[in-house]
């Protein structure tokens, strides 16, 4: 083991434990999006087949408006999941990270056991619950309320999504929340800080780095799904996802999918970099608050 | 205390493995048996009934492995990256048709083969696949209409009920282009194989006025929102889950659509450069067999292209069943939806502004 | 209003079970139909033992994502420890590197993979399922022990260190018991990450190793069946089982007293 106190020797040994990461993301990351940059300019043919060479045609498709329209609609999607998934997750994450020690495990694999059931097997539950035969209508209509079923509904899509995603919210703003020292929230109450106050100043501002990254496990995935639309939304609006897929399989057009996959991917570069200048701002200046 | 929680994370994981471990450790010992080779098989989900697969390797002695894909493009995508390891693959008419121009399933040796003249006239020689060069077909199935009576209220003929406004926001599509432009095309009185750009412009425009009416594009559980009544009217494919919402529920039907049918067709192909071609043989003689063929129906509830089959079916309300076999007189003009070729690019350019009007 | 925030978080916990009791009622429904609940019946459990095909991707989705997560947590904590508790120059390079695959639609990342195996010559099959999926969490494990550890208060280390304690004993006896749950945090989102995945899986297994989700996916086009229903159940149940048995033994020993 080595000595945090020495750097020299500390910053050797931390590029040696970055290693496999590196390889790993160099060989099964890098090398494929190369592969994919290559493609997005090749020429396709009808069959399917990709026949090298440059040309400039498949991005000049983009601009069809089609494009920047379910670009949009998904980026909008994503982002009203994002917050959803993270305002429930710093909920549950906090209610875990302040029961006793014990109990936080339990809790955290009772967090992740529902996802041991297959996707389609749960997605297909809440159509069940939802649907108009299911509990939530009959139940409803028990009382004189006569609603309409909620399959397809915006509300049966939004829950579903945070259903699935709510997981990747919680754990890493657990992980960050868990080691917040407990004694400051006592601190803040002893000096009278209310419960908005010691969350807005504490816990908040100490699980940025969990906040963000739920943020960002929520907001990117849901650009990709495609299950969930269809079956709860009625499928009636893609999102990118959706189109990508359509594009490489019905279509068989890998060039194009590849281009719009591009743009895709630069656009997530553009809005983490971005999101990454703000946190820094924002931490360089309170750093120089204190 | 923690290194116990820690532990048992990692228990209830392990527990599902063990779960999973005990039971295909049975079927490790029971496949072992007489082996004479192995044959590895890519094909549709529920299309190969289990009995099929046991009978065989009961008989040879051969080793099946059987993975399910849930796409043509899937499939071929794996085949074409090469050293897919599969013998035979399962693919519809269409992708008969790309897989031989790509040269990714091998010519079908005829003089090999036994039982061959079992298959029904409308799957010998067919439009995609001339003289059966490449491909053996195995099942089959229309592409019609599923409906709720209790909903529409009224007896649904053909496609042109889909465009019906009684109806709004009951309307389901498949999620399909090609499936799409079927409805599209014959609406219009045009071929559903049609190639021509100004036609396909048509079915494009018929889409789109439709495209309000819709409650969504459903492929997946469109026979559940009919049962339920959520959807009214819904194109739907035959087979297992149109006869499945046939047989719970009295007032849904399926039918094929005035304006005409048509035809899908999954078939046996044996892959390229397999290593297996004797067992691969072996295979399709064995799925010729009438006996065998019959058990596609009692088994999966879809449609057998083998005609000797037919009578040897155990429950012959199935073959009466129009969600599983159509009618004969309503195919009298149906057709293989073939691989549209450069015409692809029309169906594209209207599908992708149909999908985000 | 702290009350508030409990009420909701249970809340949160019921609505995760609502579809796994939906589940389980319903993999007794003797209907085929998933709509209307015609009897009660044991057939699906029946049927789903004699599915050898859908046990055999069941334990090969249990082997993948168990083979995977193990990579992914020790890749993960050893970055995450790197980055976080030493001086590494370009750490902003290699955060993002690291955070590139959740950025890359999975299809993308699928396609290319694949083309990339094949190239290399590597047959698709249990090695290549893990290695994609290694990729989709390693940058979850790494996110979730990232967060841990830079809010991990250095002057805890500092302290054992000036205690006289050795930076490997500081580790074992400091760092790593309070690293611990979120290791385990780590270990179980990478696993049911890979466990339900399904686009990445579609271009890397072979012969023989289609996985549980492959396989059910591929049922959409005849229907889900409810012997799916039964296995849901039967995954959840197993696990709860364990949790409680667990469960159970801590609460004697908390009765017992701690050991001195």
């Amino acid at each position: 083991m080595v000595d945090v106190n020495t750097p020299r020797t500390s910053r050797a040994a931390g590029y040696l434990m970055l290693l496999p990461a590196v390889a790993v993301i160099a060989l099964l990351v890098i090398v494929p999006m190369v592969v994919i940059a290559r493609d997005s300019f090749a020429v396709s043919d009808p069959l399917g087949g990709n026949l090298g060479g440059f040309t400039l045609d498949n991005y000049a498709k983009l601009l069809d408006p089609v494009y920047a329209k379910t670009l949009g609609y998904s980026l909008g999607m994503a982002a009203l999941n994002a917050v959803v998934c993270t305002v429930v997750g710093y909920i549950v994450a906090h209610y875990i990270a302040t029961r006793p020690a014990k109990t936080q495990p339990v809790l955290l694999v009772l967090v992740i056991i529902p996802f041991l059931t297959d996707f389609l097997v749960r997605t297909f539950a809440w159509i069940t619950l939802l649907g108009s035969g299911g509990p939530f209508i009959s139940l409803l209509r028990l009382v004189g309320v006569d609603a309409p079923s909620l399959v397809p509904s915006q509300l049966a899509v939004t829950l579903s999504l945070l259903y699935a995603f709510l997981p990747v919210a919680v754990f890493p703003i657990y992980a960050s929340m868990r080691s917040i020292d407990p004694s400051l929230k006592e601190a803040a109450a002893d000096l009278g800080a209310g419960w908005w106050q010691t969350h807005a100043r504490i816990f908040v501002p100490l699980s940025a780095s969990g906040l963000a990254s739920s943020v960002m496990l929520t907001f990117v995935p849901t650009l990709g799904v495609f299950v969930i639309p269809v079956l709860l939304g009625g499928g009636k609006d893609p999102l990118v996802g959706n189109l990508i897929v359509t594009l490489f399989t019905e279509f068989r057009n890998e060039p194009l999918g590849a281009a719009l996959s591009m743009v895709v991917l630069v656009l997530m570069l553009l809005s983490v970099a971005a999101a990454g200048l703000i946190l820094r701002a924002r931490s360089n200046r309170k750093a120089g608050a204190v | 205390m923690n290194k116990k929680f820690l532990a048992f994370g990692a228990v209830a994981l392990a527990s599902a493995t063990v779960l999973s471990a005990c039971s295909a450790g049975g079927d490790a010992s029971s496949t072992g048996g007489a082996g004479s080779g192995s044959l590895s098989i890519y094909a549709w989900a529920g299309e190969i009934p289990d009995s099929v697969i046991e009978g065989f390797e009961a008989e040879t002695g051969i080793d099946v492995t059987v993975d399910t894909f849930d796409s043509n493009e899937t499939m071929i995508s794996k085949l074409a990256a090469g050293n897919s390891g599969y013998d035979v693959v399962e693919p519809s008419q269409y992708a008969v048709q790309l897989m031989v121009e790509r040269d990714l399933i091998a010519e079908i040796d005829k003089s090999k083969l036994e039982g061959f003249d079992n298959l029904a006239e409308k799957f010998v020689d067919p439009s995609f696949d001339p003289g059966n060069t490449h491909s053996i077909p195995w099942a089959w199935g229309t592409t019609g209409i599923l409906y709720n009576e209790a909903c529409t209220g009224a007896e649904v003929t053909g496609w042109s009920d889909m465009w019906n406004p009684d109806y709004a926001g009951k309307v389901y599509m498949l999620d399909n282009m090609l499936s799409a432009y079927i409805a599209g095309l014959q609406v219009n009185g045009l071929s559903a194989t049609s190639t021509d750009e100004a036609e396909i412009a048509t079915a494009t425009d018929s889409l789109l006025e439709q495209k309000p009416l819709l409650g969504g594009y459903n492929s997946t559980n469109y026979a559940d929102l009919v049962g339920t009544g959520d959807a009214c009217i819904a194109e739907a494919y035959s087979g297992t889950t149109s006869a499945k919402a046939v047989e719970a529920n009295p007032d849904v039907h399926y039918i094929i659509p005035e304006e005409g049918g048509t035809l899908w067709t999954d078939s046996f192909s044996i892959v390229e450069g397999t290593a297996n071609e004797d067992a691969a043989y072996q295979w399709l003689n064995y799925t010729l067999r009438p006996e065998v063929a019959a058990l596609v129906t009692d088994d999966a509830s879809l449609a057998s292209t083998n005609a000797a089959a037919l009578e040897l079916v155990a429950d012959q309300s199935q073959v009466e069943n129009p969600a599983i076999y159509a009618p004969a007189d309503s195919l009298t003009n149906s057709e293989f939806i073939v691989d549209p070729g450069d015409a692809l690019a029309y169906f594209q350019d209207g599908w992708t502004r149909v999908r985000a009007s | 209003m702290e009350r508030l925030n409990s009420w909701i978080a249970r809340l949160v916990f019921v609505f995760l079970y609502l579809p796994i009791a939906a589940l389980i009622v319903y993999s007794f429904n003797s209907s085929e139909v998933s709509y209307r609940f015609d009897g009660f019946t044991f057939r699906w459990y029946a049927e789903l033992f004699r599915d050898q095909m859908l046990l055999e991707s069941l334990r090969t989705s249990a082997l993948v994502g168990v083979i995977a997560a193990v990579l992914a947590t020790v890749i993960g904590f050893l970055s995450a420890f790197a980055l976080v508790r030493f001086r590494v120059k370009g750490r902003a390079f290699f955060v993002g590197a690291i955070l590139i695959p959740l950025i890359v639609p999975e299809i993308v990342l699928g396609v290319s993979l694949l083309t990339v195996f094949s190239s290399a010559g590597l047959p698709t099959g249990i090695v290549t399922l893990v290695l994609g999926h290694v990729v989709i969490t390693l940058p979850l494990a790494t996110l979730v022990l990232m967060g841990a550890m830079s809010s991990l208060d250095p002057s805890l280390s500092e302290a054992a260190t000036d205690l006289g304690a050795s930076p490997w004993v500081t580790f074992r006896r400091v760092l790593f018991p309070l690293l611990r749950p979120s290791i385990l945090a780590a270990f179980l989102l990478s696993f049911t990450t890979s466990f339900s995945n399904i686009v990445i899986s579609t271009f890397t297994a072979g012969v023989g190793t289609t996985t549980l989700p492959l396989r059910i996916y591929s049922t959409l086009r005849t229907g889900l069946t409810p012997e799916l229903n039964a296995l849901g159940t039967l995954l959840v149940v197993a696990t709860l089982g364990v949790i409680l048995l667990v469960g159970v033994a801590q609460m004697r020993r908390i009765l017992a007293g701690p050991r001195p």
